[in-house]
C-alpha cells in the first residue's frame, strides 16, 4: 500500500489544500490551526475507509454512504464536530467520533479535503429522468422559486454543484437517499448546521414532492472536468449560513 | 369468643410488629440512622475552598460528563440516567439561583456529596454518593468553590420518567435500609505508602471506578463483597472487568499509569464506557495521581481466588449453542490478522493484543461481539492524539460468521470455551448508543 504523499494528487494538490485552509482559518474557522495530514493518516482511518472509501471516494453501489473527498476542510471539521457535539445523529458516525478532540478531527478534515475530489454521479446506471421531472429539478437547482421564498441550490452550491469553499460541500456525486435524508433530518431539527443555519430554512420552503425530483435529479448529475470547489469569495450566497459572507438582502 | 380472638391476634401481632419496627430501626442505623436525612439549612454560601485544585477535583469525578447533555451547556444538567426502572435525569450545577446552586451553602453541599440526601429529597444512587462520601472537607469545599465560578445557567431536566415505586423519593429510604452500607475506608496497612493511600482516596473517592467496576447484587445495589469484582455495567451494553491484581498482571505500575492517562498502551486500548472516562476524566491526571491509582490498584486482591469466573451469570442469548458451519480461524486471518496479528499478539500500540485482552478474558462476551459488529476509534489523548482505528464488521459479515470469530479468539487467547453464538451476536446488535 502507498502513502498519501504517492497518492494521484493533481500537480498543486499541495498548494491548493494550504489556500484552502488560509481561506478557512481567515473566513471562519481562526480557531482551528492549519493542518496537513500525516503521511500514516489513511492506514490510521481504516474504520472510515468501510463506509466512506480509503480516499473518501465513497463506496461503489452504496444507495446511502456520502463521499468525502474533496470537500472543503472546514465543511468535514464542521460535520465531525456536529457529529461529536449532537448536532448531527448519525449513530455510526457519533459511535465513532464521540471521544475525538478538535486537532485530530482537523487533520483528519485535510486529509479527505485534499483527495482528489470525488463527483461521480451516484446514479450512473439510473434511467433517464421524465422529462417534466428534470426540468422541474433544473429549474428549483439553477433558478430556484422566487414564490416559494427559495434561492437557487447553485447560488450557494456553485454553477457546477462542486461546493464553496469553506464551508458549502458539493451536491454532485450523492446518493439520492442521503439528500433526501439530510433535508428531511433539517426539516425536523435532527441536522442542525452553524446558525445562523440557511440549510434550515431552504429545508423548510422545499415541498416534500419536490425535494425527492432535486435528490432524483442531483444523484444523476456529474460535473465534467471543473470538479473542485468554487474559490472562497466567489460566490455571494444569497442567505446568511454560518460564518459566510453573504450578500445583504433588503427585506 | 371475638374477644379471645381478638386478644390472641394482638398477642401474636404485637411481637411482630415490634420486631419489624426493631428489624427497621436496625436497617435505618444501618444506613446511616436518620442524620442523613436532616439537610442543612442557611449557612453561608461563600466558601474558602480552592477553585483552582476544584476544577481539578471536578475533572477527575466527572461531574461534567454526568451532569451534561451531549452538546448541551457545560453542567447544566439534563444527561439522562437508563436504569432497570426507566430513565433519570442529572440536575444543573450551576450556580443558578432557581434550577441550579444558587442558592446552596457550602454545608448543604457538603450533605448532598457525604449523604446524597438534598432539598429535592433523597437522591438516586446513580449519583455516585456513596464514593463522594470518602471526601475530605477541603476537597469539597474546593468542588463547590469551583462550581460557584461557573457562568449561572437556567435550565431545568426533564421530568424522571421512573416507574412506581422507584419514582417516589421515599421509596428510596427502603432502598438505602436493605442495600445502603455507608462506612469510612477501611484502616490502611500501618506500613502503606503516602502514593497508595493517595491512590485508593482516587479510585474509591472522586474516581468512582467501582460504579462501573463493581460487581452489582440486587436492586442495582453495590454489595461490600463484588468490590471491584468486575460486572455488566446497567443500562450500557458493556461489562468492565474486575480491577485487582491479576486482572491487571499484564501491566506493570508505570504501564497502568501511562494506560489511564492515555487510554492506550501494549496491553490494550480503551473503548465504550472505559474511552468515555478516559476522554472526559482520567487524561487530566496529573502524573503522580495516574501512578498513585495504579499503585493501589495492583494491590487490590484478587477476587474468587483461583476459581475463575462462572460464565453462566451471564446471559447468552441460545440457551444450547448451535453448531456453527463457519471456520473461526479461517475468518480470522482473512479479516483481522492484519491488525491483530496471526498469533493475537496485536502491533505495539497501534492495535491491541487479543491474548489476554478484556473483551477476550471477559466470562461475558458482550465486548468483543459490539467490538467486531461497530468497530472503534480509542479516545484521543496527548499521549495517543492520532488513534488507530478498527472498522465495523457489520452487514460486512453475517452474525454466524462473527459468532464464528468470537469464539474462536476468546477460546485460543482467552480460555473462554462458551461458543458464541449467532443469536447472541443478533441480540448484542439491538444494544445501540453509548
Ligand atoms: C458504518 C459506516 C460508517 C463509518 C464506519 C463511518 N462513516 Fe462517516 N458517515 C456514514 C454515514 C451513513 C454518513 C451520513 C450520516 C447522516 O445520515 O447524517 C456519514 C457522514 C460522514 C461525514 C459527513 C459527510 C457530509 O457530506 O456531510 C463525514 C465528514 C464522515 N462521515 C467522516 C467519517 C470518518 C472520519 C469516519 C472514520 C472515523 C467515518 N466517517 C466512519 C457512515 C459511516
Ligand atoms: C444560502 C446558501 C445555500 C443555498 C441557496 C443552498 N444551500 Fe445547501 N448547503 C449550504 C451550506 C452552507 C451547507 C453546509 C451546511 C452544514 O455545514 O451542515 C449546505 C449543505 C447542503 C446539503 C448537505 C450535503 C452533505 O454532504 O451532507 C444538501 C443535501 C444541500 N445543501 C442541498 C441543497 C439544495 C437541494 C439546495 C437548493 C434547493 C440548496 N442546498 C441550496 C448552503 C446553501
Ligand atoms: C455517574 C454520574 C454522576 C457523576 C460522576 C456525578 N454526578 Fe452528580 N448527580 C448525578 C445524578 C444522576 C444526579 C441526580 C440524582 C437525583 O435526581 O436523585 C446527581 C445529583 C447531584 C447533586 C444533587 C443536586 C440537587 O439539586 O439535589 C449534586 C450536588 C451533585 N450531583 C454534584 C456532583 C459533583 C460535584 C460531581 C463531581 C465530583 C458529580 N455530581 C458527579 C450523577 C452524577
Ligand atoms: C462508566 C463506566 C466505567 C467507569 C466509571 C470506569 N471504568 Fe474502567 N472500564 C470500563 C469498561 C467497560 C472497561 C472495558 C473496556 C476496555 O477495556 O476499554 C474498562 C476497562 C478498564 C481497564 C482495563 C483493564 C485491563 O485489564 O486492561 C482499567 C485499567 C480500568 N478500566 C480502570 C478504571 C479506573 C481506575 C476507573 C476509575 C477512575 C475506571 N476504570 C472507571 C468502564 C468504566
Ligand atoms: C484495521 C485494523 C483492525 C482490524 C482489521 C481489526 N481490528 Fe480489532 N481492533 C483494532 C483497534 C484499533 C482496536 C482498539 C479499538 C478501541 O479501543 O476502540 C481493536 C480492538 C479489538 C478488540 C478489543 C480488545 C480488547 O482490548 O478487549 C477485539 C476483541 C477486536 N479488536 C477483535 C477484532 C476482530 C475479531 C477482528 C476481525 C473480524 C478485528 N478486530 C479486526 C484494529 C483492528
Amino acid at each position: 500500500m502507498n502513502d498519501v504523499s504517492s497518492a494521484p494528487h493533481r500537480p498543486a494538490a499541495g498548494a491548493r489544500l494550504l489556500a484552502r485552509l488560509a481561506c478557512s482559518a481567515l473566513l471562519a474557522f481562526g480557531a482551528v490551526q492549519a493542518q496537513t495530514a500525516g503521511p500514516d493518516l489513511r492506514e490510521r482511518l481504516a474504520a472510515c475507509a468501510a463506509c466512506h472509501g480509503e480516499r473518501g471516494e465513497g463506496v461503489a453501489g452504496s444507495t446511502y454512504y456520502p463521499h468525502l473527498a474533496g470537500k472543503p476542510a472546514g465543511y468535514l471539521i464542521e460535520q465531525l464536530q456536529a457529529f461529536r457535539d449532537g448536532r448531527r445523529h448519525y449513530w455510526q458516525m457519533v459511535w465513532l467520533t464521540q471521544y475525538m478532540d478538535d486537532a485530530y478531527i482537523a487533520e483528519i478534515a485535510a486529509y479527505y479535503a485534499a483527495q482528489p475530489p470525488h463527483t461521480q454521479a451516484a446514479d450512473v446506471g439510473a434511467p433517464a429522468l421524465p422529462a417534466a421531472v428534470r426540468e422541474r429539478a433544473e429549474q428549483l437547482v439553477h433558478h430556484g422559486d422566487a414564490q416559494a421564498g427559495l434561492p437557487a441550490c447553485v447560488a450557494c452550491h456553485g454553477a457546477t454543484l462542486t461546493g464553496l469553499e469553506p464551508a458549502v460541500p458539493a451536491l454532485v456525486g450523492l446518493p439520492q437517499d442521503y439528500i433526501v435524508s439530510q433535508i428531511g433530518s433539517w426539516r425536523d431539527g435532527t441536522r442542525r448546521s452553524k446558525a445562523p443555519d440557511c440549510m434550515a430554512k431552504i429545508a423548510a420552503a422545499l415541498s416534500p414532492a419536490d425535494i425527492r425530483i432535486v435528490a432524483q435529479y442531483l444523484s444523476h448529475q456529474s460535473p465534467g472536468a471543473h470538479d473542485e470547489p468554487a474559490a472562497a469569495g466567489s460566490l455571494m450566497p444569497p442567505l446568511a449560513c454560518g460564518d459566510l459572507p453573504h450578500a445583504q438582502v433588503t427585506p | 369468643m371475638i374477644r379471645r380472638i381478638a386478644l390472641w391476634s394482638a398477642l401474636i401481632t404485637l411481637p411482630l410488629l415490634l420486631l419489624g419496627a426493631a428489624a427497621g430501626g436496625v436497617l435505618l442505623l444501618r444506613q446511616g440512622g436518620l442524620a442523613p436525612y436532616r439537610v442543612p439549612s442557611g449557612g453561608a454560601i461563600t466558601t474558602a475552598g480552592d477553585a483552582a485544585e476544584g476544577a481539578y477535583l471536578a475533572r477527575i469525578g466527572n461531574c461534567l460528563t454526568c451532569h451534561t447533555v451531549r452538546g448541551g451547556t457545560a453542567f447544566a444538567g439534563g444527561r439522562p440516567f437508563r436504569t432497570d426502572y426507566g430513565t433519570l435525569y442529572s440536575t444543573n450545577l450551576t450556580p443558578d439561583p432557581k434550577t441550579g446552586l444558587g442558592d446552596w451553602s457550602a454545608e448543604a453541599f457538603r450533605h448532598a456529596m457525604r449523604h446524597g440526601v438534598s432539598r429535592h429529597g433523597v437522591l438516586y444512587p446513580a449519583f455516585p454518593y456513596a464514593n463522594f462520601a470518602h471526601l475530605t472537607d477541603a476537597d469539597l469545599d474546593a468542588l463547590f468553590a469551583y462550581l460557584r465560578t461557573l457562568p449561572p445557567v437556567e435550565a431545568r431536566p426533564p421530568p424522571n420518567d421512573l416507574r412506581w415505586p422507584a419514582s417516589w423519593r421515599g421509596a428510596l429510604v427502603g432502598w438505602r435500609m436493605l442495600h445502603y452500607r455507608p462506612a469510612p475506608l477501611p484502616p490502611a496497612p500501618a506500613d502503606a505508602p503516602p502514593e497508595w493511600l493517595r491512590g485508593r482516596y482516587l479510585v474509591d473517592g472522586l474516581g468512582h471506578c467501582a460504579m462501573c467496576h463493581g460487581t452489582r447484587g440486587a436492586q442495582g445495589s453495590l454489595p461490600a463483597e463484588g468490590y471491584l469484582a468486575g460486572g455488566r455495567i446497567p443500562g450500557q451494553g458493556w461489562y468492565a472487568p474486575p480491577l485487582d491484581a491479576r486482572q491487571l498482571a499484564r501491566y506493570d505500575v508505570d504501564q497502568l499509569a501511562d494506560y489511564l492517562v492515555t487510554g492506550n498502551g501494549e496491553h490494550g486500548a480503551a473503548y465504550g464506557s472505559m474511552a468515555e472516562v478516559v476522554y472526559t476524566s482520567l487524561r487530566h491526571l496529573r502524573a503522580d495521581d495516574a501512578r498513585a491509582m495504579a499503585t493501589y490498584l495492583k494491590s487490590v486482591p484478587a477476587h474468587g481466588g483461583e476459581a475463575r469466573p462462572d460464565t453462566g451469570r451471564f446471559l447468552y442469548a441460545a440457551a444450547q449453542p448451535v453448531a456453527n458451519p463457519h471456520n473461526g480461524g479461517r475468518l480470522y486471518q482473512d479479516h483481522c490478522a492484519s491488525c491483530h496479528g496471526d498469533g493475537g499478539e496485536g502491533r505495539g500500540r497501534d492495535y491491541p493484543p487479543l491474548r489476554g485482552a478484556v473483551s477476550v478474558t471477559a466470562p461475558d462476551p458482550v465486548n468483543a461481539v459490539r467490538l467486531v459488529l461497530y468497530g472503534g476509534m480509542p479516545p484521543t489523548t496527548d499521549g495517543n492524539p492520532r488513534p488507530h482505528s478498527m472498522p465495523p464488521f457489520a452487514g460486512r459479515l453475517s452474525n454466524a460468521e462473527i459468532a464464528a470469530i468470537v469464539t474462536h479468539i476468546r477460546r485460543n487467547w482467552g480460555e473462554q470455551d462458551r461458543p458464541v453464538s449467532a443469536a447472541d451476536v443478533a441480540a448484542y446488535y439491538g444494544i445501540r448508543g453509548d
